[in-house]
């Protein structure tokens, strides 16, 4: 039987592996990401990164202030790269 | 024809009927439907598996914003179904999944390991086992195959650029809001929804709906706002000019005719929130749902979500949605999220029953989460917007001030993208920021049309 509790849907990165990547020391978001892959799908973070916010304000004590997000990179949704493909000159 | 298990409520007025190719069968369609809506409508379920575990994957947020519903469609990979409309003889497929999306083999990975994988411990040694796990590997991984066509430069449209005084991104209750405030200030504005329909979160609510988001939408091209839907703002560049010798800043907006540069006078975003859902195992069974995503089915498209849903939360929006599924003849099971909460759900490729803390076993055929949305920041974050993590606030929201003010200059940000609030909150915050956002032209001894 299946036992995972799914925080980021794009990359299947389960709650445990969260919880695991937190018990190793990793207490940012941004270290949960790189170790997991959380956040680094289709969707950029728009479902995942508020839980993995959470869990790791609560490993850091419940200090929300130290809670930093993901850089936001352009662009903030999947787009064709070919829109950009085209310069303004003919 | 209709089938059996169609799903569109008679009382309420449907496009016209045409037909999608669905992994080689007809399947009935609407006008006006997305491919998402119209398939689940029509009575069809898994839309994908997966990219590790190759888990059944339907539709979750439908509001273009998750991945949970990305297909491929007349030859493209990675098209979110969602978010694009139906047209006759569209062909739709399932992707990531070997032979089929109906029967997929690599679901055999979720149940080889019940506790997940870590990739950083597998497949390691000895190296020549590794490098021929690795061809396997890149063979079945990735999100989709290559387009059939590839995409020709030449086609492409050349990007196109827009001055205005006021530009407003997001076309929900703040952004329509702030829109025609400023335009009745005499501000030329432009309002930009990523959506077809603009209304945003309106268009969820059973106590707003349809008639709520045109009278909204109407009141803004009243006051001579112009709408640009079906159309997406990528990113804030600030270092790029839209125009030689232009200042730098601008926003990419990806529109319907290719790429489209806005520079504004005045930045205002009324980007919402994300949809989330609750932490349980199999929360990610196709059917698990956000209460707004089913709003939206019930509300705007006049499609009956279910015959047993369960509604999770005790917030006043879980509570009109509950009303609304039930006087559409569902038998509705209310949980309110703190006292019982949901342990797991059941069901592979469509939820079947939830466990709770309470009930071993709650026979349901969707579950409806109304759980606290997340101010979608990422744009204003780019535009240099100082952001706080509040769960209270649902996440990681804009700080601003009562007016709307953002700490970056001539940007402004109101609604939920500063702090979950809901409906009426964000109507009134988006005419207050309209009109600190036309006040601000003049403190600043700035005429119409003057260069931030």
């Amino acid at each position: 039987m299946s036992n995972k509790a799914i925080i980021c849907r794009c990359e299947d990165v389960t709650l445990s592996d969260v919880q695991h990547t937190i018990s190793l020391g990793y207490k940012s978001i941004e270290e949960v990401k790189r170790y997991t892959g959380l956040g680094t799908g289709p969707c950029e973070g728009k479902e995942c990164m508020v839980h993995c916010a959470r869990m790791v304000a609560l490993a850091n004590g419940g200090d929300e202030s130290v809670v930093l997000p993901f850089t936001s990179r352009p662009p903030v949704q999947p787009v064709p790269l070919a829109i950009f493909a085209r310069g303004e000159e003919e | 024809m209709a089938r059996a298990d169609d799903k569109r409520i008679n009382e309420v007025p449907h496009g016209d009927r045409l037909n999608l190719s669905f992994e080689g069968d007809d399947v009935p369609a609407c006008a006006g439907e997305s491919v998402a809506v119209a398939l689940f409508a029509s009575g069809e379920r898994v839309l994908s598996r997966s990219i590790k575990y190759h888990r059944p994957r339907g539709f979750f947020c439908l509001a273009g914003h998750c991945g949970a519903c990305l297909m491929r469609i007349d030859g493209k990979p990675n098209v979110r179904a969602c978010k694009t409309p139906v047209k006759e003889g569209m062909r739709v497929e399932r992707q990531n999944a070997f032979p089929t999306g109906a029967f997929d083999v690599l679901g055999a990975a979720d149940f080889f390991f019940p506790k997940g994988m870590d990739h950083h411990t597998m497949m390691t040694s000895p190296r020549a086992l590794n490098a021929v796990l690795n061809k396997v590997v890149r063979q079945l991984g990735g999100l989709g195959k290559l387009p059939d066509v590839p995409a020709s430069p030449a086609e492409l449209p050349r990007p196109r650029h827009k001055h205005v005084d006021v530009v407003v991104v997001g076309g929900g209750p703040a952004g329509l809001g702030c829109a025609t405030e400023t335009a009745r200030g005499g501000k030329k504005t432009l309002l930009v929804d990523e959506q077809d329909r603009v209304g945003g979160s309106l268009l969820a609510h059973p106590q707003h709906g349809v008639r709520a988001a045109n009278e909204a939408l109407a009141a803004a091209l009243k006051a001579g706002v112009e709408v640009l839907s079906s159309s997406t703002v990528l990113a804030w560049y600030p270092e790029d000019a839209a125009v030689d010798g232009g200042e730098p800043g601008l926003l990419a907006v990806h529109t319907p005719e290719g790429l489209l540069k806005v520079t504004a006078s005045r930045y205002v975003y009324a980007t919402g929130s994300y949809d989330q859902n609750a932490v349980f195992v199999d929360n990610d069974r196709p059917g698990v749902l956000p209460a707004r995503a089913v709003g939206r089915l019930l509300v705007r498209f006049g499609v009956k979500p279910a015959e047993r849903p369960v509604v999770v939360g005790d917030g006043p929006y879980a509570r009109a949605l509950a009303d609304a599924l039930a006087r559409a003849g569902a038998e509705v099971t209310r949980i309110d999220g703190r006292d019982e909460q949901i342990v797991a759900a059941h069901g592979h490729g469509w939820v079947r029953s939830v466990e709770t803390t309470r009930r071993k076993k709650l026979k349901c055929d969707l579950v409806a989460v109304a759980a606290l949305p997340a101010p979608a920041s990422e744009l204003p974050r780019q535009h240099g917007v100082a952001v706080a993590f509040n769960d209270g606030k649902g996440g990681f929201h804009c700080r601003v001030d009562d007016d709307g003010r953002a700490n970056a200059p001539h940007v402004f940000a109101c609604g939920d993208v500063t702090g979950f609030g809901g409906i009426d909150d964000a109507v009134s915050a988006g005419a207050r920021c309209g009109r600190a956002v036309v006040a601000s032209f003049s403190a600043n001894g700035m005429g119409a049309g003057a260069r931030a």
